[in-house]
């Protein structure tokens, strides 16, 4: 006797599509374009949709690195303090040494946060939300001490070119999103570290006991996530000139809003780069929908909560009709 | 068995010797040693705590030992971690599967490459993946593209075993491999394990089942108390006897001590169950269990049963079926109400489904009482007694339990712990999902004997064992269930692990032979049945009929003697050939149904009432071989 042959391929690749989360969100997306489109004329105007992705650029950079350490089933609340530190350490750098080399100053800071982060929740078995709670006060306090308390606003005005350098139609920093998304995504899939991400998200002692580097691959999003916040803030400051230290307020909730849309599990192993990004433009199009239907801003808790809540519970009730 | 073969090798693959290895102030290896040899199957057995996993674990290099030197191959082998086990070609399939459930089947077979420098390329982790399911004669059995996520537990060991073998080891440890598996698929896994072997692997076989060690394995390394009291003896020389006697280092009574009595006194009915149906699982569930009785749900891993006393027990939603307790109908909707209709359930995952880790051992002993206590304290108090009462008679030390942490117990000390629990309610009907799992054979005995105790004071209780040997041994009475359905209610002394593999083969799996059937049945407008004859006594397996009359006086899942049949004469016949009772009324032929094997597999029989077009013997005798062939 043997084991019932599985047929090699159990599903056609359509069924397949159309049972990830990620469909399903793209479908909700979607459905919230057009809903949208009808609700205000303007929402589906060229213009508007690069003010759309315009919009995604900060919170989809944050986005990427939280999806890295949530994949490992960990947590980064610290990420809005470090853009915010990160941005003072730009502006204060940016007034003494070129641009581009601040910039650098900057993004070595941020993945300096994150591993020291990685490092305390990896070899001592802390907590990550805790370690990173604590980083996310100590980040601000900095931030506030480094400043003076106030917004530094004498940024060189050469940095504004990384956002508004047009590559053919694309603006710089939608088209640097882009590429972003891309690397993340085939990093995640096709190489042997992202793959490595997955597994100690999944299995961690199963991921040691084959000899993968679990260490090493634990503290690794921490640090592209602190990498990649200074990043966010680099492109937003360079949009506005000034360096606040209250930047990346609240980023971190916006930014594991967005992974969890995306259809990430938050005990890890369970995510993708395509769902976050899906995410975010969930997000940014409720938040730019009221905006254009001069709805109070203060609405756009509610909304975008709602949406978290709602895409959830679609997923657990789909989830146990599969089951069925 | 290639038992000389594996004799005549004297250059062993690995030694260790005088291993030692404490954990806090116990010490689980004191000094013990193994040698292995190519091309063999390895038996390494002790009884719980004995350090057989210790032992495995210091030679995957997942423990580094505190003295002792292994010896690899000729050369001293030094392992720091599990890498270089795999690095030096020893790999082990573990107890609890250590794959990564959402990377897939085939990244999971290749999960160590992931470490290595070099391309990553999902169509060569195909392609060789494929390969090596081929070389244990798997291919088409996994899909390798699927998630680990959605395997089954017996896919998920093949997965285990190709990733051992994808690292070219030359030595696998298999950590009680057949724990969570049928008998089918135990089979299977004994195949792909010979043929390893074929190939000059060497294999260590670390198990509870004594009957698997005779099974499969070529030497047996036995030990006790974390030293090896028994090294590479050849099986065959042994007796089961002289194993546990090794085992435990002194005589123990037959295990499964309670004599079948045939005929039960007939005890008031504790539970009905009846037409239980819970999808996806369960479809169509009845039995009965009398006061004072031990009920068997026996059935393939996957059949359905724990979903089936889940169901009954409220943890699952019912979608049809009645409930009867002490003639009163039940309908408990949650665990809570269950419990006061006078349930009790032990789970089958001890550590996720019944233990309160950080809890202590009392409050774990009292949490059903605090599930029906009514107030709002503890009250402890008034069940201090009957504790005490309690764990004396269960053998456990009072003093030493009640304030200590619930995982420093052995499994089989929580098993008895969980048990108690339960037992301080007074349970009218007491549900056990496979009670002995994971527990060594010396506690086995006693959860057995409790068991007849419990029963003894009027209890019922109903055991779910995925052990046949186990089910025939402990119950009275066996109810099999296949594919949700219960297929047979039959005392266990009429049973034998045969009879109850053949009742509990998946309905999908007789496919073909019900097939058969009804064409038999159609052509003749009789009733064609696939039956297992003793002496004189009939179990029906399946049965098709077009017959309008009586049939031949059985159903399927009936047991009766052949005078209680139609067909006696026939019976008693056994014959290829048309008989005709006495009395004219039936005209049966019997075929016997052998496996290419030589299993014998029970009769194929054709009854016919008004026998218009009596067909030829011989055609259907062909027709009985060719099916036999394809089984």
């Amino acid at each position: 006797m043997t084991l019932s042959p599985m047929p090699k391929a159990a599903r056609s690749p359509f069924l397949t599509l159309t049972r990830s989360l990620e469909f399903r969100m793209l479908v909700l997306a979607g459905l919230l374009a057009i809903g949208l489109s009808f609700l205000s004329p303007y929402f589906m105007t060229w213009n508007n949709i690069f003010n759309v992705l315009d919009q995604s650029v900060v919170i989809g950079i944050v986005a990427v690195g939280m999806t890295f350490v949530i994949l490992t089933g960990g947590i980064d609340l610290s990420v809005g303090s470090i853009a915010g530190l990160s941005g003072v350490i730009l502006g204060l750098s940016a007034q003494i040494i070129p641009w581009p080399v601040a910039i650098l100053i900057a993004v070595a800071a941020g993945a300096g946060i994150g591993l020291i982060s990685g490092c305390l929740i990896t070899f001592f078995r802390l907590a990550p939300f805790v370690v990173t709670l604590g980083m996310m006060a100590i980040g601000r306090s900095l931030a506030y001490i480094l400043s003076g308390q106030t917004a530094i606003s004498d940024i060189p005005s050469g940095l504004s070119s990384i956002v508004y350098t047009n590559l053919l139609v694309i603006p710089s920093n939608v088209g640097f999103l882009a590429v972003l998304y891309v690397i993340a995504w085939a990093y995640l899939t096709y190489t042997k570290g992202g793959r490595t991400i997955y597994a100690v998200g999944s299995n961690k002692e199963a991921a040691r006991a084959a000899g993968l580097r679990v260490t090493f691959y634990s503290i690794l999003p921490y640090v592209i996530s602190g990498a990649l916040s200074a990043v966010a803030i680099t492109f937003s400051i360079a949009q506005i000139l000034s360096a606040d230290p209250l930047a990346g307020n609240a980023m971190e909730l916006d930014a594991i809003a967005a992974v969890v849309i995306g259809g990430a599990s938050l005990f890890g192993g369970r995510g993708s780069v395509v769902g976050t990004l899906i995410g975010v433009l969930i997000m940014v199009m409720i938040r730019n929908g009221l905006n254009l239907m001069g709805i109070s801003p203060f609405w756009q808790g509610s909304a975008i909560g709602s949406i978290i809540i709602i895409a959830l519970l679609v997923e657990s009730i789909v989830s146990r009709l599969n089951a069925r | 068995m290639t038992i000389t073969e594996a004799q005549g090798r004297t250059d062993d693959i690995l030694s260790a010797v005088g291993i030692t290895k404490s954990f806090g102030r116990t010490r689980a290896l004191d000094g013990a040693s193994l040698r292995l040899g190519r091309g063999e199957i390895h038996a390494l057995i002790g009884a719980n705590g004995a350090g057989k996993s210790t032992l495995s674990k210091v030679i995957s290099g997942h423990l580094v030992p505190d003295a002792g030197e292994l010896i690899y191959q000729g050369a001293p082998l030094r392992l720091r971690s599990t890498r270089d086990a795999l690095d030096a070609g020893i790999a082990m399939v573990m107890q609890e599967t250590s794959l990564v459930p959402d990377l897939s089947v085939a990244e999971n077979i290749f999960l160590p490459e992931l470490a290595q420098p070099g391309r990553f390329s999902y169509a060569s982790l195909y392609r060789r993946g494929a390969d090596l399911l081929a070389t244990l004669g798997q291919q088409d059995v996994l899909a390798l593209d699927i998630k680990v996520r959605e395997l089954s537990a017996a896919q998920r060991q093949l997965v285990e075993i190709a990733k051992a073998l994808s690292v070219q080891a030359k030595l696998i440890i298999f950590d009680e491999p057949t724990a969570s598996l049928s008998p089918s698929e135990v089979e299977r896994l004994f195949d792909i394990m010979i043929r390893l072997r074929d190939q000059g692997s060497a294999l260590v076989f670390v198990s509870h089942r004594l009957e698997e060690v005779f099974d499969v394995t070529d030497h047996v390394t036995v030990l006790r108390e974390g030293r090896t009291v028994l090294a590479s003896h050849p099986t065959a020389n042994l007796s089961q006897g002289e194993l546990i006697r090794a085992m435990v280092g002194h005589d123990l009574a037959a295990i499964y001590e309670h004599p079948h009595v045939a005929v039960t006194p007939v005890m008031p009915v504790a539970l009905e169950v009846c037409g239980l149906s819970a999808p996806p699982l369960v479809h169509n569930v009845s039995f009965r269990v009398h006061e004072g009785e031990i009920l068997g749900l026996g059935g393939l891993v996957g059949a359905g049963r724990s979903e089936a006393v889940e169901a009954i027990f409220g943890l699952r939603p019912r979608s049809a079926g009645t409930m009867t307790m002490q003639g009163r109908l039940i309908d408990p909707r949650s665990p809570a109400e269950a419990v006061r209709a006078g349930m009790g359930f032990v789970a089958e995952d001890r550590r996720t489904q019944n233990i309160v880790p950080h809890l202590s051992v009392k409050e774990n002993l009292l949490l059903a009482h605090l599930g029906t206590h009514k107030g709002f304290g503890l009250g402890y108090r008034g069940r201090e007694r009957q504790i005490a009462v309690l764990l004396q008679s269960l053998g456990l030390p009072a003093d030493r339990l009640l304030d200590a942490n619930m995982l420093n117990f052995s499994g089989g000390m929580q098993q008895k712990i969980i048990i108690a629990r339960w037992l301080l309610l007074e349970p009218r009907v007491l549900i056990l999902d496979e009670p002995t799992k994971g527990v060594d054979i010396g506690t086995r005995a006693s959860i057995y004997a409790l068991l007849r105790d419990i029963t003894a004071k009027g209890t019922a209780v109903i055991v779910i064992s995925s052990d046949f040997e186990e089910l025939l041994g402990v119950a009275d009475r066996i109810v099999v269930i296949s594919d949700g359905i219960s297929v047979a209610n039959l005392p266990s002394a009429l049973l034998d692990k045969e009879k109850l593999t053949l009742l509990a083969a998946p309905r999908t799996s007789m496919a073909r032979n019900t097939a058969l059937l009804r064409e038999l049945s159609t052509e003749t407008g009789g009733t064609g049945f696939w039956a297992l004859l003793d002496a004189d006594r009939l179990i029906c397996l399946n049965l098709v009929t077009r017959d309008s009359g009586s049939g031949p006086g059985f159903a399927a899942g009936d047991a009766k003697t052949f005078g209680e049949t139609l067909i006696p004469q026939a019976l008693a016949r056994r014959a290829p050939t048309l008989v005709t009772e006495s009395s004219g009324s039936h005209t049966t032929m019997l075929c016997p149904l052998q496996s290419r094997r030589g299993h014998n597999l029970g009769w194929i029989g054709l009854t016919m009432t008004t026998a218009t077009k009596l067909p030829s013997p011989a055609s259907i005798q062909s027709r009985v071989a060719a099916l036999a062939d394809t089984l």
